[in-house]
């Protein structure tokens, strides 16, 4: 089942006089139960397609289908659910919190997965702390916890594991691949090269197009 | 191109975050102001009570004066004599009028009167000899009768009747012809407006002496009153005075002109015009009421400097945090240097050249502004040239102490920022209970304040005492952080409960505990100024309402017309007041032996008596009205109420005239009160009649609470043929109050310049925090969260701190009301004992605007978060 179908997506930005086309003319299907591995360099689009993907940016041009709905604005957390580059843990909240958060907004029933998950990504005795009190990475991965909570049909995460040593970030691919395994549509943009070859499709963005296959 | 030097290139760097320049320019502002504040405010109330002084009196009061005179017969000296001091202070660069009056004296011992023999179209001196007067404009200030061309003196036309001329005759002033060149209405008989107002005692007879003054000839000019002066052998007194407006009088500016007024002195003395027995003087209305306003200055300088100070500190504190505001808007900045091994004075360096000239501008705004609102707000708008100096030496002081604060904890927050291992808790600075030294202090003045007056009175000016003002500010300072310490130190297990709370309230529950410093601010910054302002309100409305009380007590109604005229009370009649007979020369003796004591007796009607009579319940155990009940009750002896006397029967003498007594109820106070000994209330239908030779005095008196005139009329309609009239500005005045006034509304000032504090104290705090509050609020709303649960959230959040905040300080604000209120009697002296008077609409404004602002603050971060961009917001 195909549960993202973008169709000559378009994205420009105006800096001044000058125009920026970070996305041009991006098809691109992903598929529940696939792990897909976005790669390519600085500046090449793929935070911005990630925007797109989850309607915090919309296209200037081309079609673009979330599962059976439409447009990615209106999806709840259990239907699209994302890991931004800035993380975006809520600073008032503990790790714990944080992650049981999408919950306690949609199905306050989860909070055993929410558990599971937080000694999954190894945060589990972190549980209390505020964000602040937690290193970069232990707050990526309570980051990640709170994007699977839910379940949910398509992840977006940007960069998940740039700020994790080897041991964490395999974890953390673990984790998402399970999510895949389960069913979910998993994108992730990322420039490890162990995530690319743990991803079961890979494509590479350059100048704003996108092409199947690792870059050479 | 060549790299711009760090002095020039640091400002502009600074300019690149206008937030953080806003919040240095702005609290710069607000502590310039508050220290600016003191030396001005001190000057207007100086400029204030002097002109409150001279606004009763009349207009000449404010002009400084020279007078010479020389005692009859002045001869040929006269013409120089009128010239000489508006010579002298002409001499000095000073216009001046001169008032010219020939005075004589006739007779001698005990038979003395003042005046010129004159006599009239008969040729006889009349009986009322005459002084005369010159005084430029005057005839402009004369309801004219008639009039003719020529020199020669006006007539006031009793006179003119009773020497049997009408303009155009002819008069003699000690021999002297002289023409009526006019005759006017006596001064007396007419409205004499404020021209006339400081020769009144030449033409009223305010003492109301057997012998009435010499009547009042007024010469057409100066030639002919010399010339008169100088033939009629009489004395001449010359007053030239400068004309200055009293209403816009300085301290200084009095000063300056008690100086030029000596120098004026010394120049006519100079002239060896005056023999030894010659007159020479100055005016002394103006240095009389400039050294009063000093002495009221001098006292107001205790409260007001510690005020002053207390604000300052609070806005310092608000620099300060503006300075961590700076290295949390530099974070990336600061923090790359930091690690580079950049130390926290470097940092600090660099923070002052960026906030340099925002400090500059907020410390001249700072210092307009409270020159502005002592304007505005203060007790008079002009001000000592020498305060706007101290002033803006304060304000320079600001900026250099503000701009220090604000970049040694901008530097030491960047490096502190950047060291910082994670997870360690606060350091130990904020883990010290500082706000137990506050206390202590409290303490402190509370142990003094116990061996001296709290309210003193210097020259009969009221003065606070500075402890009794810094009492209640240190104790609901170092209160309120106590409190809030206390409070958030229970945030954490509050967390658990909000788990199984709705959103917002788990929202905010959260924001609260992760944030307890924080929270414990924002607790301080609505609790302190309430409770500064509704203790100074109810402190404010407590004294007023006792001096009311006192006045009221004193006077026995809002006004009381009185007469010494021998009339009987019951003809004394009108549709409002009562009529009370007051009983001179009364002793009373308990039936069974004990001291005779001197007693008011204040004979009334029980009917109306309680309808005017002034009465507060805390007067006494009962109402007025059952007092007076009690006063019809069937008793052996005359029932009575009493205030200084205990129940029981007593013999009450009223002059001769012994009455059997019997007290049958007591209060604390009693109205009408004028002395210190008992008074006696008594039904005027049964006590007998008292015979003028009994020897009491007696005065009856209409008290009433509406116009004092018509209670007047009333009694002069029953045949009274003197009446004064009393009203409570009569007896206020006396008192003095104005320090008392102004100390504490200065304090009100101060607490709503602490509310302005707290406000943007709480703007800063979440302008600090809106980054971290947007990525979240973007990423809750991904999440699920709805804007309605965010915005309620932040409501919570913000508007049940400032509940508790209203609540805490208006506990705090009660306690210290119950602490002090009693040591604030106004008047030692006089009863009630000091009165509490809470100002619920001010009351009710405050904790309104505590709330107005919280939701206020909810909605501008809720439109903050609504603003942001979450795609570049979770970029970041």
């Amino acid at each position: 089942m195909t549960t993202v179908t973008a169709t000559g997506l378009v994205k420009r930005f105006h800096r001044g006089a000058e125009t920026v086309t970070a996305l041009d003319g991006v098809d691109l299907e992903v598929h529940a139960g696939e792990l897909v591995a976005l790669v390519g360099p600085s500046g090449s689009g793929k935070s911005t397609l990630l925007a797109v993907l989850c309607g915090w940016e919309t296209p200037d041009a081309g079609t673009l289908r979330i599962g059976s709905g439409g447009a990615p604005r209106g999806l709840g957390w259990g239907e699209l659910a994302l890991v931004p580059q800035a993380l975006g843990l809520v600073p008032d909240l503990s790790l714990a919190d944080n992650v049981l958060l999408p919950t306690r907004l949609a199905a306050p029933d989860a909070s055993v997965r929410a558990g599971e998950l937080l000694a999954a990504v190894g945060i589990a005795h972190l549980a209390d702390r505020y964000p602040h009190q937690a290193s970069l990475g232990e707050q990526q991965r309570a980051a990640v916890a709170r994007a699977l909570v839910l379940g949910p049909t398509l992840v977006l995460a940007d960069e998940p594991t740039a700020h994790q040593d080897r041991g964490h970030a395999d974890d953390l691919l673990d984790a998402l691949a399970d999510t895949a395994r389960g069913g979910s549509a998993v994108l992730l943009a990322t420039h490890d090269e162990v995530a690319w070859s743990r991803a079961d499709r890979v494509l590479s963005m350059r100048d704003g197009r996108l092409h199947p296959g690792a870059p050479a | 191109m060549r790299p711009l030097p760090p002095w020039t290139r640091a400002p502009l760097l600074g300019l690149r975050q206008p937030a953080a320049v806003l919040a240095v320019l702005v609290t710069t502002a607000i502590l310039a102001c508050a220290v600016a504040s003191a030396p001005l405010f001190l000057s207007s109330a100086r400029s204030a009570a002097l002109q409150e002084q001279l606004g009763p009196q009349c207009a000449e009061a404010a002009r400084p004066a020279v007078t010479a005179g020389i005692p009859a017969p002045v001869g040929d000296r006269a013409a120089a004599l009128a010239a000489a001091p508006a010579q002298a202070w002409t001499t000095l660069g000073r216009a001046s009028r001169t008032v010219l009056v020939v005075d004589g004296a006739l007779g001698g011992g005990g038979n003395r009167q003042f005046g010129v023999p004159v006599a009239g179209a008969d040729g006889f001196d009349l009986s009322q000899p005459a002084r005369l007067l010159w005084k430029p404009g005057m005839v402009d200030h004369l309801d004219v009768r008639a009039q003719v061309p020529g020199a020669g003196v006006w007539l006031p036309a009793s006179y003119a009747q009773a020497a049997g001329v009408t303009a155009g005759g002819t008069i003699a002033v000690r021999g002297v012809p002289v023409q009526v060149s006019g005759v006017y209405t006596d001064l007396f008989d007419t409205d004499p407006g404020a021209f006339w107002c400081d020769q009144e005692d030449l033409f009223t007879n305010a003492a109301s002496t057997n012998t009435p003054p010499p009547a009042l000839l007024l010469a057409t000019d100066e030639s002919t009153l010399v010339g008169l002066a100088e033939r009629a052998q009489g004395s001449l007194r010359a007053t030239a005075a400068v004309p200055v407006d009293g209403s816009r009088l300085t301290a200084s500016r009095a000063a300056e002109l008690a100086d030029l007024t000596q120098r004026a002195l010394a120049d006519v003395a100079a002239t060896d015009l005056l023999p030894p027995d010659g007159q020479l003087y100055a005016d002394q209305r103006l240095s009389d009421a400039t050294a009063r306003a000093q002495v009221l200055a001098d006292g107001l300088r205790g409260p007001v400097v510690p005020v002053a100070a207390a604000g300052g500190l609070l806005a310092l504190v608000l620099v300060a945090a503006a300075g961590s505001f700076w290295a949390d808007r530099r974070a990336a900045e600061v923090r790359l240097l930091a690690a580079r091994g950049v130390g926290p004075v470097p940092l600090a360096g660099k923070a002052a050249l960026e906030l340099g000239l925002p400090a500059l501008a907020g410390a001249a705004l700072g210092w307009a502004a409270s020159r502005g609102l002592t304007g505005v707000l203060g007790p008079a708008p002009e001000v000592d040239p020498s305060a706007t100096s101290a002033a803006l030496v304060a304000g320079v002081g600001a900026f250099i102490v503000g701009l220090g604060a604000a970049a040694v904890v901008a530097g030491l927050r960047a490096r502190g920022t950047a060291e910082r291992p994670l997870g360690t808790g606060p350091r130990w600075p904020a883990r010290v209970p500082w706000e137990v030294a506050v206390l202590l202090a409290a303490g402190l003045c509370w142990v003094l304040l116990r061996g001296r007056d709290a309210v003193v009175s210097d020259g009969g000016v009221a003065q606070v005492s500075g402890l009794l003002v810094a009492l209640p500010l240190l104790a609901v300072a170092g209160a309120a952080v106590l409190v809030a310490r206390v409070l958030t130190a229970g945030l954490p297990r509050l967390r658990g409960w909000a788990a199984g709370r709705p959103v917002p309230v788990f929202l905010a529950v959260n924001r609260w505990a992760a944030a307890r410093g924080a929270t414990a601010v924002l607790l301080v910054a609505v609790a302190l100024p309430v409770a500064v302002l509704g203790c100074t309100a109810t402190l404010t409305a407590s004294s007023r309402a006792t001096l009311e009380a006192k006045v009221g007590v004193q006077l026995g109604a809002g006004a009381v017309a009185a007469t010494s005229t021998r009339i009987d009370p019951a003809a004394v009649t009108g549709p409002d007041g009562t009529t009370v007979v007051r009983f001179g020369q009364a002793t009373a003796q308990p039936a069974d032996g004990g001291p005779r004591t001197g007693v008011q007796v204040l004979a009334v009607d029980p009917t109306t008596f309680a309808g005017t009579a002034f009465w507060v319940d805390s007067f006494a155990a009962e109402p007025l009205p059952d007092l007076l009940r009690a006063l019809t009750e069937d008793s052996t002896a005359v029932p009575v109420v009493a205030a200084g006397l205990s129940t029981g029967p007593h013999q009450l003498r009223l002059g001769t005239q012994e009455v059997d007594v019997e007290v049958v109820a007591t209060a604390d106070v009693l109205p009408g009160r004028r002395a210190d000994a008992p008074v006696l209330l008594v039904d005027r239908s049964l006590l007998p009649e008292v015979p003028r030779t009994a020897g009491s005095d007696q005065s009856v008196e209409r008290w009433t609470d509406g116009d004092v005139a018509v209670a007047a009329q009333e009694l002069r309609d029953a045949g009274a043929v003197r009446v004064l009239d009393t009203v409570p500005a009569d007896v206020q005045r006396a008192a003095n109050l104005l320090g008392i006034t102004w100390t504490f509304g200065y304090l009100s000032a101060l607490a709503v310049f602490a509310g302005v504090i707290g406000a943007a104290g709480l703007l800063l705090h979440l302008e600090a925090r809106s980054r971290t509050r947007v990525s979240g609020y973007v990423m809750a709303r991904r999440l699920g969260l709805r804007r309605s649960a965010h915005l309620r959230s932040l409501l919570v959040e913000l508007g049940a701190a400032a509940v508790v905040g209203v609540v805490v300080g208006g506990a705090l604000a009660a306690c210290a009301v119950a602490t002090v209120y009693r040591r604030l009697d106004v008047d030692l002296v006089r009863p009630p004992t000091p009165l509490l008077d809470v100002p619920w609409p001010a009351v009710a404004g405050t904790v309104a605007a505590a709330l107005l602002v919280a939701a206020g603050a909810a909605l501008y971060a809720q439109r903050a978060a609504d603003r942001a961009d979450p795609s570049s917001v979770l970029r970041e």
